[in-house]
């Protein structure tokens, strides 16, 4: 999980990002980028995760979290 | 005038690949069926064995990983020469990648052109080696995508690698002609599938009301694919060569 942050900020399209900062605070927060971390998530951790369980995650500290709970 | 069924398959001999499951399985029963001998290819054994029980029992399998370019070439023309010539092939095998611009992998992407587009190549190229092709009746079948033909957004990886399939199916058919070997293409809208199951569950509930909304038909079965692949494979279609049909219950029509 190293470059997790970095990865995330990226594809949130900011500088860097918190682990309290709300996902739907994101101006580019839409399904694209839900399917964005999909792919991410699938391709680094060879975790799946579904739209439903990212929109709950409601945090990035939560998606780490959400993702640490599958590997 | 009993005898008469040029969608008749008795005494034709094909490869098929992607065997192991979905549009491939479905397809590899009803070709048998209609009487054609099958070579089925996937990578999946057990899901070749499996599909070999709905066929007949001189159909033969062969485990074998298209991505693996290089080794395409001696498995096939092993197994041809076990099994007898070949009239055609049918490449089905294929996955999916759905991933936006910006989560994009070129290690993804060239998976994918490896298996469901460069595969179509070195498959054409084994076919029409004379130790494989019988030297008639040639027809050989590609299935692409309604992704191929019309923009979707997180498909680009994927549209690369289909929509090449429809350039390469025009292309051989122009170089192949002489050799009377037809080269067509189906591009099926959204067929219930593992494929589409193992998709679906990465979205919300309404994702397949959405898809389904999406063809005016509604989503298709595995077989309305099969039974146009055995048109294209049949006499029926003698005249038809460097055709993309489009298979997709009204999607590409609005």
């Amino acid at each position: 999980m190293d470059n997790f942050q970095s990865t995330i900020a990226e594809l949130l399209e900011v500088d860097d990002v918190t682990m309290t900062d709300e996902l739907t605070s994101f101006e580019c927060w839409d399904s694209l980028t839900i399917l964005s971390i999909i792919a991410y998530t699938s391709d680094e951790f060879n975790v799946t995760l579904s739209t439903d369980e990212i929109n709950n995650s409601e945090t990035i500290g939560g998606l780490k979290s959400l993702i640490e709970s599958k590997m | 005038m009993t005898d008469f069924n040029p969608f008749s398959l008795h005494n034709k001999k094909y490869l098929i690949t992607g065997a192991a499951s979905g549009i491939g399985k479905a397809t590899c029963a009803i070709l048998s069926n209609l009487g054609a001998d099958l070579i089925l290819v996937d990578v999946n054994e057990d899901g070749l064995n499996e599909t070999k029980q709905n066929c007949k029992p001189t159909d033969e399998i062969l485990v074998l990983d298209l991505t693996k370019s290089s080794t395409i070439k001696e498995a096939v023309i092993n197994k041809v020469a076990i099994f007898g010539k070949l009239n055609g092939i049918i490449h089905i095998a294929g996955k999916p990648y759905i991933s936006p611009l910006k989560s994009i992998s070129e290690e993804k992407c060239t998976e994918l052109y490896l298996l469901n587009t460069y595969s179509a190549i070195e498959l054409s190229k084994v076919f029409t080696n004379r130790n494989v092709y019988a030297g008639e009746n040639g027809s050989i079948v590609f299935i692409s995508s309604v992704y191929g033909l019309v923009g979707s957004a997180a498909n680009v990886g994927y549209a690369m690698s289909k929509s090449a399939l429809h350039g390469i199916t025009k292309s051989l058919a122009i170089e192949l002609s002489s050799k009377k070997i037809r080269v067509n293409c189906v591009a099926p809208g959204f067929i219930k599938t593992p494929m589409l199951n193992n998709a679906t569950e990465m979205f919300q509930d309404d994702y397949t009301d959405n898809l389904t909304k999406l063809h005016p038909l509604g989503l298709g079965e595995a077989s309305d694919i099969s039974y146009a692949i055995a048109y294209l494979l049949s006499d029926a279609s003698k005249w038809v060569t460097g055709s993309i049909l489009n298979i997709d219950g009204g999607f590409t029509a609005q």
